[in-house]
Order: C-alpha cells, then structure tokens, then sequence
C-alpha cells in the first residue's frame, strides 16, 4: 500500500545516482525486494514503470529480484530458507535465529550510458 | 556501451534518517517511547486510556494518534487525561517519521516521561517504518484468530513485546491461546507475551510492569 512512496524513493535515488557518476543517460536499474521487507514486488513494479514511463529516461528498464528470507542459527551455525513464519532451525530445531537477509528493499545498482 | 554501477542502497535511506534524528532527540528528552501496532480494532487506543487511568499519577505520558481520518481517538486519550495529537494520513497506511516529527512540534518533550506512538491500525505497513521509538509493542485480540503471528510475521519479528488483549473473549471467539504462542515462538522465540483484558482488567498489571521495566531499561 506504500509501495508508491517507495517508487518514488527508488526513482530519486537512481536518477541521484547517475548525476553523480556523470553519466546522464540511465538506462536500467536494479531492485531487490526482500519477502520480508514489507514491500509487494508487483505493486513496486507497476507504481515505477508509472513513474518511468513520465520520466526523462522512458526506456528504462526496471528488473526486480525477489530475495527469499534466509536465517542463521545461533546454535548449530546452519543458515536456511525457512517455509512461511516458522523459523526454528531444521538441523536442530533450534528458536534461536539471526535473519541474515530477506527484509531489506535495496537498489542494488543502476545502468548508465 | 552501457554501464552498471553497484549501489547496495536501502530504500527506506531518507526515512531511516529522519527517525535516527527522532531516536537522537527522544535521547536527549529522557523518555520512553513506544509504538503501538495492531489490527484496526484490536484495542491500542482502549489499552492506552486504560494505561493512563493506572500511570496517571507516577508518570507524565503523551500520545501521537495515528488514523486515516477523524479524530476521535485523539479525543478520547485527552479524556483520559493526557497531551494527544492526532494526524490524519489521508489515504496513508503507516506513520512516517515526518509526521512525527511534525507532530512533536505541539508536544513538550521535556515535561514527559512516556510517549506512545499509536500507529495506524495496519499489521503489515507499520512494522516496516522506523518511528525512532524505543520499543515496537504488537496488540493482537482474540477475535483476530490465533494464527496472525503467522500471517503477519514481519510485525512480530520486530516487535519487542506482545499485548493479547480481549482474553476475556477466548471461548467466545475459539481461540487457542497456546497455537497463539507456539505462533510467536515460531517468529521469535524471547517475544513475551502478556495476556490481558483491557475490559475486566485481567492480566494488566503485568503490563504496566512490563513498562516500568522498559522505562527504567531506558531512562
């Protein structure tokens, strides 16, 4: 439902981004949208191909990889992907987690011509 | 010839910033602030009059109401007897951290001890935005169901505490408190739990000792 603000975020940051290395023409960007971000990859996607389709830089391309939710155990030191909301450790079925990644939303890089 | 450049960037960059900037002030103030999320209608408001009612004479609160429209809550916490400002986020389904900060501009940081944050009655936006509070508190109600821990994951993975409220309505409603709480350990195992009733009064005190424990951590 806030995916709009954080297109909008997304597009500052890719067009503040290629003003700083000098190169004007930005032709692509690159987003990676957690499953645990709180951030919907389609609802992202539709509120910037908005954006860049009003935009100075039409033809951008937009690419969106999913980055599933992915834990380490403080016990036994296994990492995994755990299936929907439980997260015990399935070598030792330790609760005791560190989310490693999967709840960021990142612009991971840009394309410039 | 085209060009990648690597970034590595987090979106919420400028918000992030923002609630740093609150969290730095709220420091300085000395107080403990907290944001309150749940489901519309699972009792933040009624838990926070109820609050009041029992701190009212050892702590000086405050509360920034949250809702898409009206001001109703905001009435009914000053009737309670503290500060309240309301926003109205329009079509908004979180608080920001500019609208906080907007916010604190009508509040006397100084002359408190207790902030509550009432967010927006949202499970899913609000646990991604940082309100620069001390503590993330989840209200959950029995007539919700006792599977929302997880459906909702991401609100219970960064939350510091759980109120369940409306205990009183468990047979009611079928809940099952214990599938409720083998739920949260699943998300995260140290989350407590405090069951209550705002309406009978049942299990409160453990959350107001819950707060005097938070306080005293933070103060």
């Amino acid at each position: 439902m806030h995916e709009a603000a954080l297109a909008q975020q997304v597009w500052r940051e890719a067009l503040a981004a290629a003003a700083r290395h000098q190169h004007p023409r930005l032709v692509g960007l690159d987003l990676v949208v957690g499953t645990w971000s709180g951030a919907d990859p389609e609802s992202l996607e539709f509120a910037l191909g908005l954006l860049v389709a009003d935009s100075e830089w039409p033809q951008a391309r937009i690419r969106i990889r999913r980055e599933p939710l992915a834990l380490l155990c403080r016990r036994c030191g296994r990492r995994f992907e755990p299936p929907e909301a439980d997260l015990t450790c399935p070598a030792c079925q330790a609760a005791d987690v560190e989310t490693i990644q999967g709840t960021d939303l990142r612009l991971e890089s840009i394309e410039v011509e | 010839m085209a060009k990648r450049v690597r970034l590595e960037r987090r979106i919420v960059a400028e918000s992030d910033r923002l609630a740093r900037r609150l969290r730095a002030r709220f420091r300085k103030a000395g107080l403990l602030v907290l944001n309150l999320m749940s489901s519309p209608g699972a009792g933040k408001t009624t838990l926070l009059e109820e609050t009041v009612r029992r701190m009212a004479g050892e702590v000086r609160m405050a509360a920034i109401e949250g809702d898409l429209a009206t001001d109703h809550d905001a009435r009914r916490i000053r009737a309670a007897g503290i500060p309240c400002r309301q926003i109205n986020t329009g079509g908004g389904c979180h608080l920001s951290a500019h609208q906080v900060t907007e916010a604190l501009d009508h509040l006397d940081l100084d002359a408190l001890d207790m902030l509550f944050i009432e967010n927006v009655g949202n499970l899913v936006c609000p646990a991604g935005f940082d309100l620069g509070e001390d503590r993330r508190v989840v209200v959950s109600s029995t007539p919700e169901g006792d599977d929302k821990p997880a459906k909702y994951p991401v609100a219970f993975l960064r939350a510091d505490c759980v109120v369940l409220n409306k205990i009183d309505l468990v047979e009611a409603t079928g809940f099952s408190i214990r599938a409720f709480r083998r739920y949260v350990r699943g998300v995260k195992p140290a989350l407590p739990v405090l069951e209550l009733s705002c309406r009978t009064g049942e299990g409160f005190s453990a959350w107001i000792e819950w707060l005097r424990r938070a306080r005293a951590e933070v103060g």
